[in-house]
């Protein structure tokens, strides 16, 4: 289990590496799903797979739906699908595949080897065993995390506002 | 839960609560005068509550630990933030646009700076420095319309987003060094020997920390920053956030005796002397009140750090007494260029000339902020004096020779821009562009305010034994 470890934190580091130095940000996104599976598959290897199911449905989740609603908005045309067949090369998504195709074969192996629940070292923690310490003494963490969360939402909820119109200000005549 | 540790928990419910009740309020009806009044309230009650929760100490519970240390910083925390939102109705009353959200994130950043200064476990304090953070990205970035203030939000969250990353690496390192996420456990498993993991964790932890309280080499935001900000927010980023952070350094440092080896006291010692150096020199130049008070700021956490170069038993109460100081100074700084700036709608009035010859206008303000400048500076009969002889005694006591230097040679050149302030104020230049504080400043809540602030600092100043005598019981750490 500890090849299949290592073999996930190589992969993870190698497709951040491949996000932060794409000049596409559509193509960075591809390595960045890569890199959260990858993460996850290291939680899976701790005995964590409570943290690494989340770490799949939250962050490559989110990610793919955002993925999705930015297709969504492109108005799309035959311009578009030209578009797609000249980004569509080798060389974008055959990074991304072959981070992907060592992380299936890691998983693969691992699950062919027999039980899912062999680690590194230490236990596997359960959802359960999570929710008992989340929502028992670090109760705390959970309520400030929720607090955390609305001073971000109000903070985008004001900035995200329309230019303001005041009357008599100089922003009258920039407005749109 | 126990009783006591009810009681102790009690001001960040209120403050939680009075958070989202405002945000409820804002839901139903906008108000501004109701909701200054429903924050404030909330904060007053959780200052009483505080003083209540001073009756329980020490309490521990698995995450935060109500100490002295936590419950003089939660009380100046709550104290500071009780004055920015009262300084906020004033300076809101002429923005243009929503103004009642402003309150929901400074109450959302008072809960996160209570939980940062009683935190004894990495979780606690993570979230509770993200807490402090997070809200006051949105309070720079308030008048978003303003070309800098929004450059002071994104400056802000590019870089402090880059400390926690730092921050986070650090207790990476740590766990795995010491397989331990408590504060004391973690500093006492270092004993055994720092190791390679467990220097490289300290110093990460200290450079993103070292961010937040815009101690030298991680200063850069600091000064665009507090120009840029609205009036209300720097304030509590100079005053409420800082004190959070420091408090949380100094059990830190307190709950660690290990890591007072010497290699850690001479990094100490080289960040506090370029803090003094740095702030006071790149203030000379400066004509702009705002970076005027960011760069004495770094000067003013340079001279602090001493406390934790010492760490000792003075080393808490001395804390103690020069943050009260440098909390009052700065609220009545600040609490002038907010009630000067809040007359118009646009950028803040913060650039020197425009408070030429402000005494000529407005005595009293123009006293209050002399009196501020006077303080920072650490003239005698005012309370910034008692701070500055608490630090060098502390300093010649540990014979830290160097410090004491550094603090003497920096409010040395410190003086001189401080006074080039008050001079400001003073003279007469016939057709100089104004800008004023309101003709019924003074009997607003705002303006009231600030002048017993200013009040305070001479009274303080002139009888310090209150204050001391609050330090000293306060200054206390409950080690593990």
């Amino acid at each position: 289990m500890e090849l299949a470890f290592y073999l996930s934190g190589l992969v993870a580091v190698l497709a951040t590496l491949g996000v932060i130095s794409n000049h596409n940000p559509v193509h960075g996104v591809l390595y960045l799903v890569v890199s959260l599976l990858a993460v996850a598959m290291v939680f899976f290897a701790l005995g964590a797979p409570f943290a690494g199911a989340l770490e799949i449905i939250v962050y490559a989740g989110a990610i793919m739906v955002l993925f999705v609603f930015v297709v969504m908005m492109l108005n799309l045309g035959q311009a578009a699908v030209a578009q797609e067949r000249i980004w569509l090369q080798p060389a974008t998504w055959l990074g991304p595949s072959l981070l992907a195709t060592v992380l299936l074969v890691t998983l693969i192996g691992t699950l062919w080897r027999g039980d899912a629940g062999m680690l590194v070292q230490g236990d596997v923690l359960s959802a359960k065993q999570v929710g008992m310490i989340l929502f028992g003494p670090w109760l705390l963490v959970v309520e400030l995390g929720a607090l955390l969360l609305l001073a971000a939402l109000v903070t985008a909820s004001h900035v995200g506002r329309q230019r303001l119109q005041a009357p008599g200000s100089e922003t009258d005549k920039e407005a749109p | 839960m126990p009783f006591a540790a009810l009681v102790a928990y009690l001001p960040m419910i209120l403050v939680a609560a009075t958070a989202v009740a405002v945000m409820l309020g804002i839901a139903w009806r906008r108000e501004h005068t109701v909701t200054v009044a429903a924050s404030v309230l909330g904060l007053v009650l959780a200052l009483i509550a505080q003083a209540f929760a001073w009756r329980v100490i020490p309490v521990q519970t698995p995450l935060l630990s109500f100490d002295g240390l936590a419950v003089l910083a939660g009380l100046l925390i709550l104290a500071s933030t009780l004055v920015c939102a009262i300084l906020s109705h004033a300076y809101l009353e002429s923005f243009h646009g929503a103004r009642e959200e402003f309150y929901v994130l400074l109450l959302c950043a008072a809960a996160g700076g209570l939980v940062l200064a009683a935190s004894r476990h990495l979780a606690s304090l993570f979230v509770g420095l993200e807490l402090l953070s997070m809200p006051l990205y949105g309070m720079l970035a308030y008048a978003f319309h303003e070309q800098r203030s929004l450059e002071a939000g994104i400056k802000y969250l590019v870089l402090s987003a880059a400390a926690s990353a730092f921050l986070l690496f650090g207790m990476a390192l740590l766990y795995a060094q010491t397989g331990e996420l408590r504060i004391g456990l973690l500093m006492a498993g270092l004993n055994d020997g720092l190791g390679l993991w467990g220097l490289a964790g300290i110093g990460l932890l200290l450079v993103g920390l070292g961010f937040k309280l815009s101690v030298v080499p991680f200063h850069l935001w600091t000064p665009d920053v507090y120009e840029g900000g609205p009036g209300p927010a720097t304030t509590f980023l100079a005053t409420a956030s800082k004190v959070a952070v420091f408090a949380l350094l100094l059990r830190l440092m307190l709950s660690a005796p290990v890591v007072q080896g010497d290699w850690l006291r001479s990094v100490l010692t080289g960040l506090a002397l370029a803090s003094m150096l740095v702030g006071n020199l790149l203030a000379l130049t400066q004509s702009n009140l705002k970076r005027i008070l960011g760069y004495s700021s770094i000067a003013h956490f340079g001279y602090l750090l001493i406390a934790l170069v010492v760490a000792d038993g003075l080393a808490a109460e001395t804390t103690g007494v020069y943050l009260i100081t440098y909390v009052l100074s700065t609220l009545a700084a600040f609490g002038v260029v907010i009630l000067v700036s809040s007359t118009t709608g646009g950028e803040d009035v913060a650039a020197l000339h425009y408070y030429r010859g402000l005494f000529w206008r407005r005595p009293f303000l123009t006293a209050v902020l002399t009196v501020a400048m006077l303080s920072l500076a650490g003239i005698p009969a005012t309370v910034g004096f008692i701070g500055k002889f608490y630090l060098i005694a502390l300093g010649v006591e540990a014979q830290r020779w160097w410090l004491v230097g550094g603090i003497i040679l920096g409010s040395a050149i410190g003086l001189y821009y401080y006074l080039r302030v008050t001079i400001t104020l003073f003279l007469v230049e016939p057709g100089m562009r104004r800008r004023d504080a309101s003709d019924d400043w003074g009997v607003r809540a705002g303006g009231v305010v600030v002048l017993a602030v200013a009040v305070l600092v001479i009274l303080l100043g002139l009888y310090p034994s209150p204050m001391i005598e609050l330090a000293r019981v306060l200054g206390g750490i409950a080690i593990r």
